[in-house]
């Protein structure tokens, strides 16, 4: 299924060598020992995203050798999609349903120390618009927190396991869920929700550590009489989407949260906006963006909007990942972005100015994106609206890439995307339901994009905005990467492969079946000076929903499942 | 694994229904149900307890009483209306689910249908008295929608009416009660339920008739289940009276419609999306869309792609029995049926162009 791709150039350029990681262990200010290369403190790793782990004693010498450790029966099946963390011995890992579980394991043998069991409603499912997945739990201050299903967010001893306070950020039964750790920054924990589609009004808020007590709340969508109220129609803004459901990035020098938030609702773009690609100042601010807020009061100092007045579904929640590049010989501190839009972003993340935007992945909707304005050069013709059905819009709703995490390696200087090529028609006629009530769907049939694939792993370089090795894959959404100091990158895929490449050219090293489709990012940790890979894996369930005939496939390749298994020497 | 949360409840059907014969014989029909959902369904003790489960619950006990067998229902929540068909009706957990919209591309041949029992859809409500004869009656005024509903579509494209966005009909009535909203143009059955029990019918709730403003709903099944469905079409006819007697009692507005087609400039922008021959021109009709039509309803007497043993239903043979004629006599009888031989009428259930689809799908297939 799998095959190699002839792909740019193998040898990366002497470019970016630069290239540096800050922060690499960055967390908050918990007692724990900065920069510990062993262990793997939150989502990514550390603030800046990056995901990638500087331990060396698996390399592509002996990769090969890799047996498994442990594995562990997560107790839940379905879309488990969690990057565990681990905190000195012990690794903390939790499940889909809610979660139905947090497990707190020794790190080394799998055995359970504490298991935290949250009371999730039974109707969660029903509001879930993308599966009932939880992607991790973030360590601060001795406390582990939980952002749940329910639309909670819970802090548990991480000692213990007991609970020590629970706190409601959204009504869940409004469609919004909470399914991505929070972010812990000095002594906030920091959170979003989904539910774009279904009526909600995005705000990112922060939650003081010890208490769960709201410090501060800041919508990202906003009123009538705030700075670009007069970006949306009418009254859309009230339920207007650009929610923030995925993680979230920290800058500690510039004290800058930065955060990609979702499409604008509803899809119907002409109650929100022009309905086609004329829309001016109606560009549904600030929805399908990049947007930096500052840490201490929520405020929004700059954003980056990927796709104003989207029509496509084009999300930007996607990570930020944040690294020093060197850009025209000049050290820049920048994030990156794989847009769900197809688009690669390097942008100053001190200046929010825009270094390059180019296609990563076959993109039809747009020509070019101007790096001045940020504003994309449409194709007209691929821009669905009413009246207008259109025909081979690529990416498709899923995105160039969706939440499966990249990874970054100041190495090689490669950013490794886990990317979808699916293209999709659009008209707006199925007829829908809910609750009795019918309504018009869209109607997207997807289609594999030019080359057959659907799913590539890509080593993409950042400062030429090349791709430099690549494997191909016959599904689209598969797992997110880690890369580490050892010169390897990780990745599994829909079938349940688990696959370890060199770094620095895509030649697989190793590989090992799993038996359930993946979709969690691996992660490296060492213990008592042995290294670990781990990686949780259970296929996905809601999404092929979407898809058609490709979901058919992409559920009929693997079992469901829910196991998490950890390999070394 | 763990499913949607679900409840099973023997139905007052099978308690008071059913002689003790016939429940020995009869396996109880399964109803999926949503028990949150009024005026549609209900498993409040109060609603139960006032004998109004709902429109959709009390049309399953009459056509279970009907077929001679108990009632049970099977209690889903359906806020993803799709979604839930799929873990419920089609997981098997249920025989039938009353108020599907009986279309053909509604989930595609693995959902099949009874005939239609309702017509169902959006409404103007305005305070009783108040005379509103179009759409350009609106002008000036703030009119409640529902998020993501074709009526808040279509006032997106009038600047000259204001629309006031509700997630729900509930919070849309209570704004329109509140005088906080002129007029509200929302679902037509829930608006009636509220204004009826909650609002002493002070408002006049008007059916709004344009494209994709209305549709026939009918009774869903699994298309495992052709049988079934032939059987509740054959007892469909019997229970008319009873479904209109229902339809009052809920309050779910059955009189003449406003019609806005002629109101001048309006369009349903998104309807014309949806009725725009997408795929294929409208005179040839489109095979490929004909085909699935064909498969998931035709098929279950006609045979999958039309291939059927007894050669008095075998439409391959169409070519060669009438010639050219044959255009005309498919296009009858799917349009009146043959009552005699068990051809049903579509005409209710699907558009003229669906017909022309099929029928290009089945010049595809003539035997040569």
């Amino acid at each position: 299924m799998i095959k190699r791709q002839a792909g740019w150039p193998r040898c990366v350029a002497a470019v970016a060598l630069a290239a540096g990681t800050l922060g690499g262990a960055a967390r908050a200010d918990d007692g724990l020992a900065k920069d510990d290369p062993n262990a793997w403190p939150m989502y990514s790793r550390g603030y800046d995203n990056t995901r990638y782990s500087p331990l060396k004693q698996i390399n592509p010498g002996n990769v090969g050798n890799l047996k498994l450790a442990f594995s562990f029966q997560l107790g839940s099946l379905r879309s488990n999609e969690a990057s565990p963390i681990v905190i000195g011995d012990t690794m903390y890992v939790s499940t889909s349903w809610g979660p139905k579980y947090v497990y707190a394991l020794d790190a080394r043998t799998g055995a359970r120390k504490w298991t935290y069991e949250p009371e999730i409603p039974d109707d969660t499912l029903q509001y879930a618009c993308c599966d009932v997945n939880s992607r991790g739990v973030t360590f601060a201050d001795g406390k582990i927190f939980v952002g749940r299903l329910d639309g909670k967010l819970s802090a548990v001893d991480a000692a213990t396991g007991k609970e020590l306070w629970t706190t409601t950020v959204v009504d869940y039964k409004q469609g919004s869920v909470i399914t991505s750790p929070p972010l812990v920054v000095k002594n906030m924990v920091i959170t979003g929700f989904g539910g774009g589609e279904y009526g909600a009004r995005g705000s990112l808020q922060a939650y003081d550590v010890n208490t769960g007590k709201q410090v501060w709340k800041t919508w990202t969508v906003p009123a009538p009489g705030e700075a670009n109220a007069d970006s949306w129609k009418g009254d859309s803004w009230q339920h207007g989407g650009a929610v923030l459901w995925l993680v979230g990035s920290y800058d500690p020098k510039t004290n800058t949260v930065l955060w990609g938030t979702s499409n604008p609702g509803p899809w119907n773009s002409g109650v929100r906006s022009t309905g086609d690609g004329n829309y001016g100042k109606l560009s549904n601010l600030y929805s399908s963006s990049t947007v930096a807020f500052d840490a201490d009061t929520g405020k929004i100092k700059w954003w980056v909007q990927g796709t104003p007045a989207d029509a496509w579904d084009y999300d930007g929640v996607n990570e930020l990942v944040l690294a020093d590049l060197s850009i025209s010989g000049q050290k820049t501190p920048v994030y990156m972005k794989a847009d769900r839009n197809g688009f690669f972003y390097v942008v100053n993340r001190e200046s929010g100015k825009i270094v390059s935007a180019e296609k990563y992945v076959p993109t039809t909707w747009a020509s070019k994106i101007d790096v001045a304005t940020g504003k994309p050069t449409e194709d007209a013709d691929k821009r669905p609206g009413p009246n207008h059905p259109i025909k081979g819009a690529c990416p498709n709703l899923i995105g160039g890439k969706n939440w499966q995490p990249m990874s970054f390696n100041p190495d090689t200087g490669l950013v490794y995307i886990p990317t979808n090529n699916v293209c999709m028609d659009w008209s707006v006629s199925e007829v829908n339901y809910r609750k009795g009530v019918f309504y018009l769907g869209g109607d997207f049939p997807p289609h594999p994009g030019p080359g057959g694939y659907m799913g590539e792993m890509m080593a993409w370089d950042p400062v030429a905005q090349k791709k430099v090795w690549s494997v191909t894959t016959d599904l689209p959404f598969n797992g997110g990467t880690l890369t580490t100091g050892g010169g390897l990158t990780f990745w599994g895929d829909l079938h349940g492969m688990f696959h370890a490449y060199d770094a620095k050219n895509g030649k697989e090293l190793w590989k090992t079946g799993l038996g359930s489709g993946i979709g969690a990012g691996p992660i490296s940790y060492s213990v008592d000076g042995k290294q670990y890979v781990a990686i949780v894996v259970g296929r996905t369930a809601s999404i092929p929903a979407f898809l058609g005939d490709v979901g058919k496939k992409m559920t009929e390749a693997t079992p469901e499942g829910g196991a998490l298994f950890v390999f070394s020497e | 694994m763990k499913t949607p949360a679900m409840m099973k409840l023997v139905g007052l059907a099978a308690a008071l229904l059913c002689g003790a014969a016939a429940a020995q014989a009869a396996q109880p029909l399964r109803l999926c149900a949503d028990p949150a959902n009024l005026p549609f369904s209900s498993n409040a003790p109060e609603a139960v307890g006032q004998g109004a489960p709902g429109l959709y619950v009390e049309i399953g006990q009459a056509v279970a009483e009907a077929l001679g067998r108990p009632m049970e229902t099977v209690w889903s929540l359906s806020y993803f209306g799709k979604r839930n068909i799929r873990t419920t009706l089609l997981a098997g957990q249920c025989d039938l689910a009353v108020g599907l919209p009986a279309v053909s591309d509604f989930m595609g041949p693995r959902v099949i249908f009874s005939r239609p029992i309702l017509k169902l859809g959006y409404a103007l409500v305005v305070p009783k008295g108040r005379a509103v004869t179009g759409i350009d009656d609106l002008k000036g005024q703030r009119v409640a929608v529902q998020f993501a509903s074709p009526p808040q579509s279509l006032l997106a494209t009038r600047s000259d009416i204001t629309a006031v966005t509700t997630l729900d009909p509930e919070e849309a009535m209570r704004r329109l009660a509140a005088g906080e909203v002129d007029a509200a143009f929302i679902w037509s059955p829930s608006a009636g339920y509220i204004n009826h029990t909650a609002l002493h019918d002070k408002f006049a709730v008007t059916p709004v008739d344009a494209p994709q403003m209305q549709w026939q709903a009918a009774i869903g099944f699994s298309s495992k289940q052709p049988g079934l469905r032939d059987e509740v079409d054959a007892a469909l006819p019997r229970l008319d009276p009873t479904i209109r007697q229902l339809s009052a009692k809920y309050a779910v507005a059955m009189g003449p419609s406003l019609t806005y087609t002629d109101a001048g400039p309006v369009q349903v922008a998104v309807a014309e999306a949806a009725s725009a021959p997408a795929h294929g021109a409208e005179a040839k009709g489109d095979a490929l869309l004909g085909k699935e039509i064909f498969n998931g309803t035709c098929a279950h007497c006609h045979g999958p792609d039309g291939v059927v043993q007894d050669r008095k239903i075998d439409l391959r043979r169409l070519e060669h029995k009438y010639a050219d004629q044959m255009d005309e006599v498919f296009l009858t009888t799917v349009t009146n049926g043959r009552p005699a031989k068990g051809m049903p009428t579509w005409k209710d259930v699907f558009k003229q162009q669906d017909f022309i689809n099929i029928l290009a799908y089945l010049k595809t297939i003539q035997d040569k």
